[in-house]
């Protein structure tokens, strides 16, 4: 069954070479590459018998062995409807893009992304593995941030791609963490497999809620859900076949196939049903008035996309097999006639160079036939029968009255939402072509064939599929139900179901929204002010506010971190590494005091004397000269220490090391300028000092423990033993020196002779400065 | 024990051998030659190193110790020399031509470039605290001067002053909690250290403790991580390009096979302690290296922190201390190693004479003037941000699915948090090359494609993007030369 892998990676390759082809022939070049979506339209079209009888078609081979990750696809009702509309209205697209970006320069490249988007997103509703899904669900994201980007010459096409990519991206990611997290439940990726397991150990798990929302998180971004649906309007910014392709037929449905998708393992409990009931209703009333307010043709499809994707996750949190088929055939029909209105409005915008409703009337003479299209979408859209838009709401209906739980308000919210869509869809697909003929900054002319035949078609499918809604209802949404709810359903389709309580409700949302059309200007500007009023709070804001915040914190930290002194970094390094070994000792090491009692002999407590004043005296002194000398006087007096308690070759090496530092010391500081006081401040002063005495203290601490350490026989005795023996040298100190330890000798020497080398180099360095003028 | 054979000792240190010697003769070469024509010690070099890859290549699947078990070579350590070899070897083809247009002194660069990676290889055989110490330095040293060598800038050698002097202190703070675990258990050795350490720990002995976490400062600060990693963003601006490329690859792969060798492996047993400070050192290496990489100007300083934080991923792997870590952890070096090297390829590619033309407003538009450049940038930005398919994605998924598989659940959330923080600032060098116009009159590298730069870094940038799509789409095989890089050495754990 490679037919399936086919079918996603030949969108890739084409991708890839549609640039070319559209070098080739730039003129055909949407008509030339429409014919992969085609064939691909009718490749999935001979699935729907089988698919219809209860058959699943599926292919995978091993991509990540070691990690158990499959790349496996899954063709099953639910799919199968996805990949129809993914492929069908994606032929329309291509050929539309042909004609709408006729002449542009990056034509070819925007087909690439376009295609890239089509494969992407049919590998994500393919996909059976959980991984697999999660990284084509990324490459949607992906190619939707360079289709918004298309105009680039726009800073605000700019900031809106990379708001829907982050917006998008970061849900994605918090998908993936609560698909490993389910992986990890299950013991497999598979999403068949998960399946095939139930709901049992995935709701039983401490896990659950916290899955839950990682999962809804993905979902919701994608599909624009409150309070994430600030991308979605901006994304307009994109050319229309973009918007009418991603952002209202596929892609941003993305997040309700993956909620349909794993309805089985999360359904039934109460959080599941809430969050989406919740945010779908909210997100349903909110975009449905907030498309009221707009005035320009896209943005009011946007809002209205973004109410009719609430309305899909409010029917799926329902959770009852009436809602799941009505969610289903409204997706359909939603992709019908919301893919016609975006092409239209850009053909609108093609032919009369305006997308404003105010500017916008009578353009039925000039552009008769996107009128009719327009006019078969809208009609489908406010839900007159004989359209299919009618059955949706039909169904909607029936599903809101038979909810479980809140079914007044669930349904008061789908009756205020849809009758809204009533008159949103006569303001968009009908006004603009009626009544007197309007100025519009460009004399408004019929659009080519390219850009009518799409949104035609797409009308026309909503109105047959409105006059025979069984076949579909039955091959499609029934089949896909079934996997939904994980159980087969039988429920009849019709235009005509007899006259109850669903009809009645029809009825009336008609009257209303005629109202409301009527009443749009007064209505339109009480929202305006209401969402201005509401405007400081909301998540636009909220997103703004994030990423400035984000940033601010990101110039603080750099300030305190990285204030480019020196001395500041050691503070850093030296606190960490205090705290770190302080920390340990104190707390996890069994620190004690050393049991046998320090002899100190009056001369030794003569010398420490002599050093901590040398030692007082390099902190004070504000001459660097008198620094280096102070400091030397200190590193004698160890040598001398280390004398006093026999080791006459480690004292010999610490006093010839401390003569070269102080050498290379005063030839060095003779050089530089002045000190510089950085830590000026009586506050920094008091830092330092700490710190200081901080490390002072810990190394008294290790000190104090290492002295008790004896591991092996004191090696005094074994060089006093075997000076003769071994070495046949009665100088014990000459013995260990060329003898015992004759490479450590060798070694310092070495060491002693380059450090002198480089002291040599350096005083030539200088003479020779000195020489020159 | 014995003492070893000489020749079978020799064999064990072939590649540091011919490195050394490799050195030596480019350092002579040097003074035989014009300063003009140092073609011959870039051509000594480059095979030199090219001898010591396919020596190490060679001995994969050998498991052999020498001097005294002072080194040790088994697939674990030719893995690494792998990584430090091939890094070596792009890091010369980029060098080439921008050690010719910044009039560094070539002879030196390559002779410390190559002492340099002596150093490291030796860090990754280390089998001894000494050895891991003098691994260190004989690295760390070479790269000192190199941060410092383009005195034509004042950062340069501020760099180098900085990272020299900070990177003694490490050093020192190494070097006591070597001798302070030599007085905790009376030995250097790591697998005599692995034998004595569930008997240090009952006893809680005060100097195991502080010296291994002195220890884990001197690494800490090796491989950058927060709070250790002030130096970095300092010294990698400051650097010259090639040597920041080396640097921010190749020297932090190098801390991290010395980490994974002393902390990971001979110190399983108190993997309690130290997987806690990992987990704080690495939450803080990814918010910090993240969130401050958003506002970097500097392309150099941004990927600067973003090396931080890629330190930062890697010890989210070691955290868990299982073979499934380490096992991500080894594939996520890797494949970091190609696409920032790459990425500093672009970066050298696209500055003019003098470094100029690293700021990021500086690729305002570059994909309409190099398109190829700009493609290529794409794929590593892709990459470093973790997007799929390339291979960033498939080194960020094994890390913090093993981070997941070992039950550190809020480590992997917030790791994926942070890459989707850094997604912004990867994704903005990609708006400002593709979504801007070029200003007039912005200058390039003149010429078309790649000519006036050096064949080498084109060469190496599309070896390292064609690498990484590669391995995004089939990691298999890397995956398998990681588990075979860990046979026989997990039973540690």
């Amino acid at each position: 069954m490679t037919g399936l892998f086919t079918a996603v990676f030949s969108g890739f390759l084409l991708a890839a070479v549609a640039p070319w082809v559209h070098r080739l022939a730039p003129r055909r070049s949407g008509w030339i590459l429409a014919s992969l979506p085609l064939a691909l339209t009718a490749y999935f079209v001979l699935h729907i018998g089988p698919i219809a009888e209860g058959a699943a078609f599926r292919a995978g081979f091993s991509w990540i062995p070691f990690l158990g990750i499959r790349l496996s696809f899954l063709l099953d009702g639910l799919s199968l409807l996805f990949c129809l509309l993914i492929t069908g209205i994606g032929t329309l697209v291509v050929v539309y893009s042909g004609g709408y970006l006729k002449g542009h320069p990056e034509l070819g490249r925007f087909h690439a992304y376009l295609l890239m988007f089509m494969a992407s997103m049919l590998g994500v509703v393919l996909s059976d593995n959980a991984i697999a899904l999660f990284v084509f669900w990324e490459l949607t994201s992906l190619s939707s941030f360079f289709l918004i980007g298309f105009d680039h010459e726009r800073a605000a096409a700019r900031a809106a791609a990379l708001q829907a990519l982050l917006v998008t991206g970061l849900g994605g990611l918090a998908l993936m963490a609560g698909l490993l997290l389910m992986g990890r439940i299950y013991g497999s990726l598979e999403l068949s497999r998960m399946m095939a397991e139930g709901s049992g150990p995935l709701q039983s798990n401490p896990l659950f809620l916290p899955i839950l929302i990682l999962v809804l998180a993905g979902a919701f971004t994608k599909s624009a859900q409150f309070p994430f649906h600030i991308w979605l309007p901006n994304a307009m910014e994109a050319p229309a076949p973009v918007s009418a392709y991603l952002h209202a037929a596929t892609m941003v449905k993305a997040g309700v196939y993956l909620v349909a998708r794993v309805n089985p393992l999360f359904a039934g409990s109460p959080f599941w049903f809430w969050m989406l009931v919740g945010a779908g209703g909210v997100t349903m009333l909110l975009g449905a008035c907030l498309a009221m307010v707009e005035t320009d043709l896209k943005r009011i499809l946007a809002y209205s996309t973004v109410s009719a994707l609430g309305t899909l996750t409010l029917l799926l949190g329902l959770d009852t097999i009436r809602a799941t088929e009505a969610a289903l055939a409204f997706l359909l029909v939603h992709g019908l006639y919301k893919g016609a209105l975006f092409l239209t409005a850009g053909a609108v915008d093609h032919g009369a160079g305006s997308r404003n409703v105010a500017e916008l009337g009578g353009l039925r003479r000039a552009m008769p036939i996107t009128a009719l299209a327009a006019g078969l979408a809208a009609l489908s859209m406010a839900g007159i029968p004989p359209f299919f838009g009618f059955v949706g709401k039909e169904t909607i209906y029936q599903a809101v009255l038979g909810s479980s739980a809140a079914r007044g308000l669930v349904t008061s919210a789908a009756l205020l939402a849809n009758l809204l869509f009533v008159a949103i869809g006569l303001i968009v697909g009908i006004r603009p072509f009626i009544g007197a003929l309007k100025e519009t900054p460009q004399h408004p002319h019929e659009a080519p064939v390219d850009l009518w035949i799409g949104p035609l078609l797409l009308g026309a499918i909503g109105l047959a599929a409105g006059l025979v809604p069984g076949a579909v209802g039955h091959d499609f949404v029934l089949r896909a139900a079934s996997v939904v709810m994980d159980r087969t359903t039988e429920t009849h389709f019709s235009l005509w179901h007899g006259w109850n309580t669903a009809v009645a409700l029809s009825l009336v949302t008609f009257a209303a929204g005629l109202t409301v059309f009527a009443a749009r200007h007064p209505l339109s500007r009480g929202f305006a002010r209401v969402s201005g009023a509401l405007a400081p709070v909301g998540p636009a804001r909220g997103y703004f506010r994030i990423l400035d915040g984000t940033i601010g914190m990101a110039r603080g930290v750099t300030r305190v971190f990285q204030s480019g002194y020196l001395n500041r970094y050691l503070l850093f390094v030296l606190f960490t590494t205090v705290g770190l070994a302080g920390y340990t000792l104190f707390f996890r090491a069994r620190l004690s005091w050393p049991e046998e009692v320090l002899h100190v002999r009056f001369y030794e407590a003569g010398l420490v004397a002599v050093m901590l004043v040398a030692a007082l005296t390099a902190i004070r002194s504000r001459a660097r000269l008198v620094t280096v000398i102070a400091l030397g006087v200190v590193g004698y007096g160890v040598s001398l220490l280390f004398l006093f308690f026999g080791a006459p070759d480690l004292a010999m090496t610490q006093i010839l090391v401390e003569t070269l530092t102080v050498i290379l010391f005063v030839l060095i500081f003779y050089r530089l300028p002045q000190v510089i006081v950085l830590s000026r401040s009586a506050g920094m002063r008091l830092l330092d000092a700490s710190i200081a005495l901080a490390c002072g203290g810990l190394m008294t601490a290790l000190v104090l423990t290492a002295v008790r350490v004896q591991w092996r026989p004191s090696i005094a005795s074994y060089f006093s033993e075997h000076s003769l023996s071994l070495a046949k040298g009665h100088n014990i100190v000459n013995v260990i020196l060329v003898d015992f330890r004759g490479f450590d000798t060798l070694g310092e020497i070495t060491v002693l002779s380059a450090a002198g080398i480089g002291v040599y180099g350096l005083l030539k360095l200088r003479s020779g400065r000195g020489e020159a003028p | 024990m014995g003492i070893d054979s000489l020749p079978a000792a020799l064999s064990v240190i072939r590649p540091e051998l011919i490195l050394a010697v490799t050195a030596l003769v480019c350092l002579a070469l040097d003074l035989l030659y014009k300063p003009a024509d140092k073609m011959p010690c870039w051509a000594v070099a480059f095979f030199g190193s090219l001898a010591a890859l396919a020596s190490t290549i060679a001995s994969w699947g050998t498991e052999q110790e020498a001097f005294s078990q002072l080194v040790r070579m088994d697939n674990l350590s030719n893995f690494f020399a792998v990584i430090f070899l091939m890094v070596g070897l792009i890091t010369l083809c980029l060098s080439d031509s921008y050690v010719q247009r910044e009039g560094l002194p070539a002879g030196e660069y390559y002779t410390l470039l190559l002492i340099s990676m002596t150093g490291m290889v030796f860090m990754a055989q280390a089998n001894d605290l000494m050895t891991v110490y003098l691994g260190i330095e004989i690295m760390s040293i070479p790269v000192y001067v190199l941060v410092a060598m383009m005195s034509k800038s004042p950062k340069s050698p501020e760099a180098g002053l900085k990272y020299l002097l900070l990177g003694g202190f490490a050093s020192a703070i190494l070097l006591f909690g070597i001798a302070l675990l030599y007085g905790a258990v009376g030995t250097t050795q790591l697998a005599d250290i692995l034998r004595q350490a569930p008997g240090a720990l009952k006893a809680s002995d005060p100097l195991f403790l502080a010296g291994v976490g002195l220890l884990l400062v001197g690494m800490g600060f090796k491989v950058s991580l927060v709070p250790f990693h002030m130096w970095t963003p300092d010294a990698y601006e400051g650097a010259p390009t090639s040597v920041t490329a080396f640097m921010s690859v190749a020297v932090k792969a190098a801390g991290f096979s010395v980490l994974i060798r002393v902390i990971v492996l001979s110190l399983s047993p108190m993997a309690v302690d130290w997987s806690q400070i990992f987990w704080w050192l690495a939450v803080l290496s990814m918010v910090l290296g993240n969130v401050v990489a958003l506002v970097q100007e500097n392309i150099k300083r941004m990927l600067a922190y973003s090396s931080i934080a890629h330190a930062g991923y890697v010890l989210v792997a070691l955290t868990t201390g299982t073979e499934t870590g380490i096992h991500a952890a080894l594939i996520y070096l890797f494949i970091y190693a190609l696409m920032n090297l790459g990425a500093f390829g672009v970066v050298i590619a696209v500055s003019r004479e003098g470094d100029q033309g690293v700021e990021i407003r500086d690729y305002t538009g570059m994909a309409r003037k190099r398109p190829l450049y700009a493609l290529a940038m794409a794929v590593f930005m892709f990459s470093l941000a973790g997007v799929p398919p390339t291979a960033g994605f498939i080194g960020k998924f094994y890390a913090f699915s093993a981070a997941v598989k070992a039950g550190y659940v809020w480590l992997a959330v917030i790791g994926v948090l942070m890459s989707a923080v850094s997604a912004y600032f990867y994704l903005r060098v990609l708006v400002v090359m593709y979504m801007k116009e070029p200003e007039a009159g912005a200058e390039y590298s003149a010429g078309p494609w790649g000519a006036p730069i050096g064949a080498g870094v084109s060469v190496s940038l599309w070896v390292c993007a064609l690498s990484i799509l590669f391995l995004g789409i089939w990691p298999g095989w890397l995956s398998h030369f990681a588990q075979q890089a860990l046979q026989g050495l997990t039973s540690l754990l």
